[in-house]
Order: C-alpha cells, then structure tokens, then sequence
C-alpha cells in the first residue's frame, strides 16, 4: 500500500489580489505523519481547508484519499477526521448534544474509544460549547474527530490553548492512533517540539512557496549552521552553492547550508578559517533559518 | 438527512411554535366564523369582512416571517460557522442545503396545511356546491405555498449574503411585487407558473451561492 492519501497539484490560491499560495505541490503517503510548518498567516490553514473543500483554490487540484476536495462524498469524508484551529464548534450546543449529532452524522462511531477519551478528559456533557475553556474545545474536537477511527487525520493547530498535560495526553493520543496500521496524520503546528517528537515529514511554507518537503531526518541530516572566524574580516563571498541564510558580523560568519558534502568543505578551506564549527541544529533552528525574510528557498530536498 | 432536517428544526424551534399558533389561531377564529356568520348571504356578511379583515394582516405576517426564517437559518450559519463544521463530518454541502429548504417547507405546511384542511372541511359541511368554481381551496393553497415558499428563497438568498443592506432591499421590494401578482392574476396557474420559475431561479442561485462559497 504506498499510494497518495494526500495529493497537492500546482495549488494556487489569492485572497483579495494577494498570493498566498504560489504553485504548492505536495504528495503525503499513506501512513505517514506530516507536520506542516509556517510562520504565522503563511497558508497552512488555507491548504487544510482547500484539501477539506471548504475553500475553492483560485488554481490547481487537491486530491483526499483518491477523491477531489471539490468533490468529497460523504463516504470519503467519513474516513477523515478534522480539528480545525480555534476549535470550530456550534457555539451555542451543548456538549452532549454536539456528540449526539456528530454520532447520529457518522457513519462509523468507536463508543468504547470515544467513551475513553471524554473521560480521561472529563468533558462536562451539560456545558455549553461556548462556555467551555479553549482547552476543553480543543480536546472535544480532538475526541469527536478520533471517535470515527479515521484512515486520515487532518489536525490544524491541535495544541492550541492547551496546558502541558493536555498537549502531552494529545501527543500520546496521537503515537497511539500512528501505531494504528496505515494512519496518515497531516498536522500543522507552531509548536515545533511536537511536530519534531511525532512527524516522519515535514513542509515548510514560506512566502506561499513549500520550501522545504522531506523527512525529518533528511531534512537534519542535509542543512547545516557553520560559525567561521577568519583571521582577518570575512570574505562577501564564499562561492558555495545552496546557502540558505549567511550572516556576516566582522570576523565572523554565520552560514546554513543544505546538501553539504566534501566539495563545499573543500571550497570553505581555500578562505582558511581560523576556525570552523558546525552549529547542532534542531528542527526550531532550521525552521527559522528557512522562514527569515531574506532565506533563500531550498529546493525540495 | 433526517438528523440534518431535525437539527434545523430544533435550531429554529420559534418558527415552528410560532407557525403553530398562527395556524391554530387561524383555525379557531375560522370555524367560528363560519358558525357564526353561516345563514347570513356570503356577499356583504361579517363573516366574509372577517376573513378579509384577518387575510391582509396574515399574508404580511407570511411575507415578512418565512424570509426572515431563511434570512435567520443562513445568517446564523454563515455566522457561527455550522456549515463549516458540519462539512467536517459525513455530510455534503448539497445535503445541508436541501435540509435546510425541506425544513423551510415544513415551516410553512405547518401554517398552510391545518388551514387548508380546516377550509375544505367547512367549505363542504357549509357551502352550497358551486358547480363553476368547485375548489377554489385546492388552487388558493397552491398559490399560497409557491408565494411563501418564494419568498422564503429570497430570505435564504439574503441571509447568505456578506453584503446584508442591498439583497434585504431587494428582497422585501421582491416579496411586495408577489402580493399585487397575486390580486392582478388571482389564484391558478398563471400566478402559479410565474411563482414556480422565480422559485426555480432562486434556488438555483442559492445552489451555486452556497456550494462555491468557502465556508
């Protein structure tokens, strides 16, 4: 079973004559778990939302476990689950009878499972939607859209609001749902350190382009952070290929470079450095370095 | 379909009471009436001052009332996002539309229905038989639901509008141009084409509306 659950084809999408979305092409296997990352208002909610169909693109195709979004019959849908960011509930329902409604729509309900899930939450059945905390909202729409047992979960900003135990109860929730054979989870996150303990891929959109699409590992393994010091200031040009982000500050310079190998090693020590040494980077440090204003974009990797 | 068609009515429980009592209170007010005024002549008799009299106030009411319940069930959806949700689940946006519009229907049967039975079963308890004009009820009813349920098409048009002030306008002027269609033309089917190809093209618009909208 190696097909697409998740198909992007040349995805481009304007809001009020501004690009948000510039030609986004993006394949997700099926069980894999993708974390999608952006800075702030960089599309990822809008990518969730024109693969779910509840957003027309201006151009492209988004395809969901083989159906077009456009076009999503109740049976495909049955199959996804959707937390959406800021825990998009009827307001002015209460809990029970949200669950009542969600339960009668399905066309599969784990009531073992689901039962499981309000409890560990403790979920208040006679509270309205709207008098509940963010948190509670988000672990409400966490256990409604786990309820179906979904062949795909699609989670937009899940963590959102919630304290430490919660997000730590979602995050096992979560590995508990990817020990489940062939669960595709696609996730978008501002916090890193749970993409990086969960995600198997990561997308990084950065000015309407995905300028990163590879494994985590790959993607730690290949971009490196160098700190040089040079015996007097630092040469403008390194003549390197692939430099991501260089920062020059007198003696010193900061580079990230993606697919470093020996010829790029051998490059650097024609300038002789008084010292070279490579910055650990975590999934946080690369993010940044990929999303700053000046980055340039790294070819999918 | 059912859940969906029960949630619109449980959203929009106060239509439906009020329906209700409009159309009890029509039925009581009728057979008294009728009772009441029976061995008098029909033309020039307080009973037929009685229904005029009740008739302008309660086609307002219809006019003014269904679209603001498909103003209301669009308007509260595009507001707190119940499509948008709803969309989320095993359910498509063509099934929560035509949910939506059944539930409309249901609305206005509740008005028209009891009073329909109501006048037929008076009409042959009291009425001489007119071999002319034998049912005017049948076609009185028609006209009456296709203009009601016309103008609850509007309702939903403007509700789902981001824009409010111009379709509200358009609306209303739209809804008074049925009533004098109906005293020019009179109950048949005329009036009932001419209802039946407005309606069509307001459904159709609220079709493309909702279905390309994002949500």
């Amino acid at each position: 079973m190696n097909e697409n659950v998740i198909e992007v084809e040349n995805l481009v999408k304007y809001f009020d004559g501004r690009c948000v979305l510039d030609g986004i092409n993006l394949k997700v296997p099926r069980g894999c778990i993708y974390g999608l990352l952006g800075r702030n208002a960089s599309g990822k909610t809008t990518i969730i939302r024109i693969l779910l169909g509840l957003e027309p693109p201006t151009r492209g195709q988004t395809f969901l476990l083989g159906a077009e979004s456009a076009n999503l019959s109740a049976k495909v849908h049955s199959r996804i689950g959707y937390v959406a960011e800021g825990h998009n509930l009827i307001q002015n329902y209460t809990v029970g009878r949200l669950i009542k409604l969600c339960k009668d729509l399905s066309l599969h309900w784990n009531d073992k499972f689901f039962e499981h899930l309000t409890e560990t939450f403790r979920l208040p059945m006679d509270r309205r939607i709207g008098q509940l905390s963010i948190g509670m909202r988000a672990q409400l729409n966490l256990s409604l859209a786990l309820a179906i047992d979904p062949e795909l979960l699609i989670l937009d900003d899940p963590t959102l609001g919630l304290d430490t135990v919660a997000r730590r109860q979602f995050l096992e929730l979560a590995i508990d749902l990817i020990g489940q054979q062939n669960r595709t989870i696609l996730f978008s996150s501002h916090i890193l350190s749970d993409v990086e303990r969960i995600a198997d891929r990561i997308g990084i959109l950065a000015g309407g382009k995905l300028v990163v699409d590879c494994a985590l590992e790959e993607l730690k393994n290949r971009v490196k952070k160098f700190r040089l010091i040079f015996p007097e200031s630092a040469p403008e040009n390194l003549y390197l290929t692939e430099i991501v982000n260089k920062e020059i500050e007198g003696r010193e310079i900061a580079i990230t470079v993606t697919n470093w190998n020996q010829q790029k090693q051998n490059m650097l020590e024609t300038f002789k450095p008084s010292s070279c040494t490579e910055l650990p980077m975590s999934l946080e440090d690369i993010f940044i370095e990929c999303t700053k204003p000046d980055a340039v974009p790294l070819a999918h990797l | 379909m059912f859940t969906l068609i029960k949630r619109e009515i449980e959203d929009h429980i106060a239509y439906f009471l009020g329906a209700a009592i409009l159309s009890s209170t029509l039925v009581v007010l009728s057979i008294w009436a009728a009772y009441n005024y029976k061995d008098e002549p029909p033309i020039y008799s307080i009973g037929l001052l009685y229904s005029i009299g009740l008739s302008i106030p309660v086609i307002v009411i219809l006019v003014i009332g269904f679209p603001a319940m498909g103003a209301s069930q669009m308007y509260t959806d595009r507001n707190r996002k119940i499509s948008a949700f709803l969309s989320a689940l095993p359910v498509t946006r063509g099934r929560i539309l035509v949910a939506r519009i059944i539930t409309g229907i249901l609305a206005i049967l509740t008005v028209l229905a009891p009073l329909t039975i109501t006048a037929t079963v008076l009409w042959h308890l009291l009425m001489p038989p007119v071999p002319i004009y034998p049912c005017p009820i049948f076609d009185m009813f028609v006209t009456a639901l296709l203009m009601v349920f016309a103008c609850y098409c509007l309702g939903l048009l403007t509700g789902w509008a981001s824009s409010k002030v111009t379709p509200t306008l358009a609306g209303l002027a739209l809804t008074f141009v049925l009533i004098p269609l109906i005293m020019v033309k009179g109950f048949g089917l005329h009036t009932a084409v001419i209802l039946v190809l407005f309606i069509i093209a307001s459904l159709i618009r609220i079709w493309q509306k909702f279905m390309s909208t994002a949500l």
